[in-house]
């Protein structure tokens, strides 16, 4: 009996000991000069796609790892500015590929975002899985995608962004380039010599104006091929347009454009935006809220005594041929040079909101200038020949819909241009 | 990083009626299906009416036991729909178990009109294995282990009318594992456990010589396991400290027993349970997941359990002043509303059947085995009937328990 009463003595205080967990920590790959975000294997991926309706039984899909890393540009006022960007590989691949032909690289330059967890690093640190165009580019593709979040988002997040400036966004892709050649050099991640270059709307623009740095600059790279995709080439031509019509598509982009111009030639804000509107940018464009929230706190009239672009400014870019505003889309223009790279503008001619006139205009004016391998690639005419039995024959995709089609059809550009040369 | 002790060595828990709660802990309590509660003689009286520890004999009383229990595996034909477009077919059996569960009670000597006893149960307790399909997503393992220190005394009113109560140590512990696999790359791996208090409470009235009047109330304890989970999206993971509170409810006992020429006793027993308490299962996190899990690991998962009634009909024959025999039934309600049946208890409504015998091996010595049958009913759910998805047919499940015990009266 005593022992009965001394099971229950000792058992007793043995009740009110434990607590928490002895459960191990998950042990993370251990990356230098990044951070390892997402790890997708090849099935997950493949499972994932298929249950999304994207892909059929047949297809090949790899893994997809990507890594944040942290680098430095140089901002449009010539400062050092600490940066961020996502690399992402394929995994999954035959060891020849990893080991000795390496892989191909793709720099593919972000359209525009307003809130910062839209950017790349941001968006896969917050959410954690595969997302967006390096799903197509690296699990369908097999490319090394490199996205910078460029200045103004990720590790740059208090720095405005300079939006469609084409040096600092130059600067941003190439210096993340860079960088992404020492990471994977230091993790050993075997990369061959061929960088490819593409992006979409914003993006196409920064490719472009990536391609045109890399060209006339000493960068130590060089490009296989560019797909920008329907960005705003003809800065000065667009600026025409927007400025000459009453009412503005998505009233967000041109503030955008107004208030990171003021701030790259110094010049007030309230001197190109109206008020209200010009007191709300900084806060509307700090990185907290999406276009789908500041588009409704501003108006769709151009200009005029309640327009967003104040009247005296808007009388003065069309009377005044030295107007700043003017000089400075002028000077950002990227269509008024020739590259040697072969370059495919790709473009939806439905597009709403930057016109395939543009590409068109791009085009003709990059072979006026001697450029001898520039094409346009209409997506909706490309998907239709592909597939006729899938498109009606008076398909027009616009700037939003487009995306998508505009990076598979690039992505088999790319890869066949590989397959060409590196032989996969 | 945080140790337990390793109890889980001495203590399984199992699922022996409605949702997680075991009513049984003891040989006599076993053989009864639990209408033991009104006439109680021995020294888990303790545990099942502390107010009737004022008419037990002068003497200091103990047993000692275990339960061997057998989970045989729920069985799932149909469908598992995660939208309107993406449903597969998901039919599976999870994980059959065998576990054992140990009891301890003790009543001591009376002291004028006092007297004090102490049990050490597992008064509840979960654990469900789907090793395969689209179920490991939801409940790969889930498992609850729950054992309580009871401290109780007794206070002797008159000849006829006692009162008790007590106070209740709980320590449990809690396994949550989710594994999507190949279908969802996700993945949750979460321990925890915490030390929780309550009470109970129990009065008992015998207006004959024959017959037994009894309350009892156990109340509501709300187990906070606490610990850590490792949380994976595709192959990397990373450890958050983590909570999730899971009630052990309340519970009302009303029982009268009836006995006749001291050798035949009739027990009915109402019980009503309050699981009204389990609202969601809501796991929280020391800091912010990747939102790409927060709709499979920490948006609350609404329960919405309703109050169950069991009514349980117990009978004791002592045959000889060495044997006797005992024999219960319990008809038992399951507190799971479909609509929120999930995979990690996918309980139904159930017959419970009972028999049992006690040997009195010498004046002081006695040993006794019962065994308890609980079938549950076959259950169906239809397409937009069930919030998580499942579409399709359960069956299958329910328990099979041996207890063996010694009691020892000095």
């Amino acid at each position: 009996m005593q022992n009965i009463l001394k099971l229950v003595v000792v058992a007793t205080p043995l009740l009110f000991i434990g607590c928490g967990s002895d459960l191990s920590a998950p042990t993370s790959e251990s990356v230098k000069g990044g951070e390892l975000l997402v790890d997708f294997s090849d099935d997950a991926m493949k499972s994932t796609l298929l249950s999304k309706g994207v892909i059929d039984e047949n297809q090949t899909v790899y893994g997809y790892k990507a890594y944040k890393i942290p680098y430095t540009t140089t901002d449009e006022e010539g400062n050092e500015v600490k940066a961020s960007g996502l690399f992402v590989i394929p995994t999954g691949l035959p060891s020849i590929i990893t080991t000795k032909l390496g892989l191909s690289m793709v720099s593919d330059d972000h359209g525009t975002i307003f809130a910062n967890a839209e950017a790349p690093s941001v968006n896969a640190k917050n959410i954690g899985t595969p997302a967006g165009s390096s799903v197509i580019l690296t699990s369908l593709g097999g490319f090394a995608t490199l996205q910078p979040d460029y200045i103004g988002f990720g590790d740059s997040n208090s720095h405005y962004h300079p939006f469609i400036l084409k040096d600092s966004l130059a600067n941003s892709t190439v210096d993340f380039i860079k960088q992404v050649k020492k990471f994977a050099a230091d993790n050993n991640i075997t990369l061959n010599s061929q960088l490819f270059l593409t992006g979409y709307s914003e993006g196409g623009y920064a490719s472009m104006a990536t391609l045109k740095k890399i060209e006339e600059e000493d960068t130590g790279l060089s490009v296989t091929m560019a797909a920008p995709m329907a960005g705003p080439y003809a800065l000065k031509t667009m600026a025409d347009v927007v400025l000459s019509q009453p009412k503005l598509s998505v009233p967000s982009f041109m503030a955008n454009v107004g208030y990171a111009y003021a701030k790259a030639y110094t010049q007030p804000v309230n001197s190109i935006i109206n008020e209200p509107y010009a007191s709300k940018l900084p806060t509307l464009f700090n990185g907290d809220l999406t276009r789908v929230e500041i588009d409704p706190k501003l108006t769709t009239d151009t200009t005029g005594k309640t327009g967003l672009f104040e009247p005296n400014f808007v009388n003065d870019y069309f009377a005044n041929d030295n107007n700043w505003f003017k000089e400075a889309v002028t000077s950002n223009n990227l269509h008024t040079w020739s590259p040697k790279t072969p370059v495919r503008l790709v473009h939806c001619k439905g597009d709403n909101v930057i016109p395939y006139a543009i590409s068109q205009l791009t085009e003709g004016t990059m072979k006026s200038l001697g450029a001898s391998d520039v094409e346009i690639i209409p997506v909706e005419q490309t998907l239709i020949a592909i597939n006729p039995s899938k498109y009606p024959a008076d398909l027009n995709l616009t700037h939003g819909d487009c995306g998508s089609p505009a990076y598979s059809i690039t992505t088999a550009m790319f890869a066949e241009v590989r397959k060409k040369t590196i032989g996969y | 990083m945080k140790k337990s002790i390793a109890l889980s060595i001495i203590v399984s828990s199992a699922l022996t009626a409605g949702a997680y709660k075991v009513p049984e802990q003891s040989v006599n309590s076993m053989a009864l299906g639990a209408a033991y509660v009104a006439h109680t003689d021995g020294a888990d009286t303790a545990y099942y009416n502390p107010a009737n520890m004022a008419f037990m004999g002068d003497a200091q009383f103990t047993e000692a036991g275990l339960t061997l229990v057998h989970l045989p595996s729920n069985r799932f034909q149909g469908l598992q729909a995660y939208s309107v477009n993406e449903i597969y077919p998901a039919s599976n059996k999870s994980e059959i178990e065998n576990l054992q569960i140990p009891f301890l009670h003790y009543v001591s000597n009376s002291i004028e009109q006092f007297r004090w006893g102490a049990s050490l149960s597992v008064p509840g307790g979960l654990s469900k294995e789907w090793k395969s399909g689209h179920q490991k997503l939801f409940a790969e393992e889930f498992t609850l282990k729950i054992i309580e220190f009871n401290p109780v005394a007794s206070y002797k009113l008159s000849d006829n009318f006692a009162v008790g109560g007590g106070l209740r140590f709980i320590y449990s512990e809690g396994v949550v594992k989710s594994d999507g696999g190949a279908i969802k790359p996700i993945k949750r791996d979460m321990e925890g456990d915490t030390v929780e208090y309550g009470y109970n409470l129990a009065m008992s009235y015998r207006p004959t010589s024959d017959i037994n009047m009894a309350v009892t109330y156990r109340s509501n304890i709300d187990l906070k396991e606490e610990g850590d989970a490792n949380l994976y999206l595709g192959n990397l993971g990373k450890q958050y400290s983590t909570d999730v509170t899971i009630p052990l409810p309340a519970a009302l006992n009303l029982a009268v027993s009836k006995t006749w020429q001291d050798r035949y006793t009739l027990e009915l027993n109402y019980e009503k349970t309050y699981w009204s308490e389990y609202k969601n299962l809501d796991f929280n996190y020391g800091s912010a997941i990747p939102s790409a899990l927060v709709g499979a690991f920490d948006d609350p998962k609404p329960k919405n359990w309703r109050d169950t009634d069991t009514f349980r009909v117990g009978f004791t024959a002592k045959v000889s002043p060495e044997l006797t025999l005992m024999a219960g039934y319990s008809k038992d309600e399951t507190p799971i509303p479909k609509e929120y049946v999930s995979y990690e208890l996918p309980d139904a409504d159930a017959n419970i059947y009972t028999f049992g015998f006690r040997i009195k091996a010498n004046k002081n010595l006695s040993y006794g085995f019962a065994y308890l049958r609980d079938e549950k009913e076959s259950f169906s759910l239809a397409q937009g009937e069930n919030k998580n998805g499942i579409i399709g047919k359960f069956s299958g499940g329910g328990a099979d328990l041996l207890t063996a015990g010694v009691s020892y009266k000095f």
